[in-house]
């Protein structure tokens, strides 16, 4: 089953961040708690923790690219 | 001709250090979330758009912030929204013990915006709360975070009464800086609101200050801070990285590099604070909990 992952609410003020880096690659085995990708916020650089356990099956944002809470980010397959 | 980036604005950040990364578990911050929002509560931790809030949310914990959303003093450092203040809720300081009750706190923060606006100031709402929580939370230790209260001794005497087990104010910077940052607060005052609280406190109510680097302080600067703050007996202090909210709030001058964070804890602790809490992260009321059992159990 393939499992959508969005962008959170990292930011309590802002709906709009900065995607920082991919900490896991297309076909890696991801486990719910790793990290998955960092986000620029204004005040930090948040590192998204995945929720689920599987393979990250695609990445749908890149570096540099201004993501709206709420958009596509992944799919990972369960 | 000048280039872009020579005109570029002057509140443009340079680029995030790598230590201020921090985890975020959506599902443990949606959770405390929807908890804090259903008892209709502000944190200090959503208003000021902190960079531990995943951290601290995800362990169940939460700094209460009274009397707001609105504060009405506008200092350049802080983000949270300034403008006309809403009238005072009575049943706040209930949510507030409720909501200590809920997450089981065993150490609750409760500061507030500052409410110049008001005849005792917010002073009252401060006593309303403390008595709140310790009925419905006996066991729960209790550290305010207060504004100056315009250093009105009958309104520091009303929190006191009240018995918090640590009282807490906010230095903020070093004297050249706070008339820049700070807004109707001055250095003088503060040290005041700290040296009245620790002279007529009960002894095992602790003082505790904090202040931000980052600012362009030097550390003559924060040297001399540090002697101001041990000479009138503070006995906590931290220390944290600033981090400038949005364009246009105070230019951060400066990322602070860790091993000044290290030496500052070096020369507070030859100085004789009972606790120094001193690193980019470090925010007022960030492991307040940690900090206080590490006193206690000494």
């Amino acid at each position: 089953m393939i499992k959508e992952v969005h962008m959170p609410k990292l930011s309590p003020k802002s709906n709009e961040y900065f995607f920082g880096k991919w900490d896991k690659q297309p076909g890696d085995k991801v486990k719910t708690g790793d990290v998955l990708f960092e986000v620029e916020t204004e005040k930090a650089i948040s590192q998204v923790e995945s929720q689920e356990d599987g393979i990250l099956k695609a990445q749908e944002v890149a570096t540099g690219d201004t993501t709206k809470v709420g958009d596509l980010v992944a799919t990972i397959e369960v | 001709m000048k280039t872009d980036h020579q005109t570029a604005a002057p509140t443009e950040a340079p680029a995030k250090p790598s230590w201020l990364k921090v985890t975020y578990d959506q599902k443990k911050v949606d959770k405390m979330t929807h908890l804090l929002s259903g008892l209709k509560l502000n944190t200090v931790c959503a208003e000021a758009n902190c960079p531990n809030l995943g951290e601290c949310f995800g362990s169940g914990s939460a700094s209460f912030i009274i009397l707001g959303p609105n504060c009405t003093r506008a200092c350049r450092f802080c983000d949270i929204p300034h403008g006309h203040p809403k009238d005072v809720d009575l049943l706040e300081p209930l949510r507030v013990a409720q909501a200590t009750k809920k997450l089981g706190l065993t150490h609750v923060v409760v500061t507030s915006v500052d409410r110049d606006d008001l005849p005792d100031l917010g002073a009252d709402q401060f006593v309303r709360t403390i008595k709140a929580i310790k009925e419905l939370n006996p066991k729960t230790s209790i550290e305010v975070l207060t504004p100056d209260f315009q250093g009105r001794e009958d309104c520091l005497d009303k929190v006191i009464a009240a018995g918090p087990d640590v009282f807490n104010h906010n230095m903020e910077t070093v004297r050249r800086i706070t008339p820049k940052v700070r807004n109707r607060a001055t250095y003088d005052t503060s040290l005041h609101v700290l040296k009245y609280v620790k002279e007529h406190a009960p002894k095992t109510m602790y003082v505790k200050t904090g202040i931000m680097l980052g600012l362009g302080e030097k550390d003559e600067e924060v040297y001399q801070l540090m002697d101001d703050l041990r000479a009138i007996d503070v006995d906590f202090l931290t220390i944290g990285q600033y981090v400038q909210p949005g364009p246009k709030n105070y230019t951060l001058r400066e990322w602070v590099p860790m091993k000044r964070y290290q030496e500052y804890y070096k020369q507070a602790m030859k100085r004789g604070f009972k606790f120094v809490a001193s690193s980019p992260l470090v925010r007022s009321s960030y492991k307040a909990k940690e900090e206080l059992e590490a006193v206690e159990n000494k």
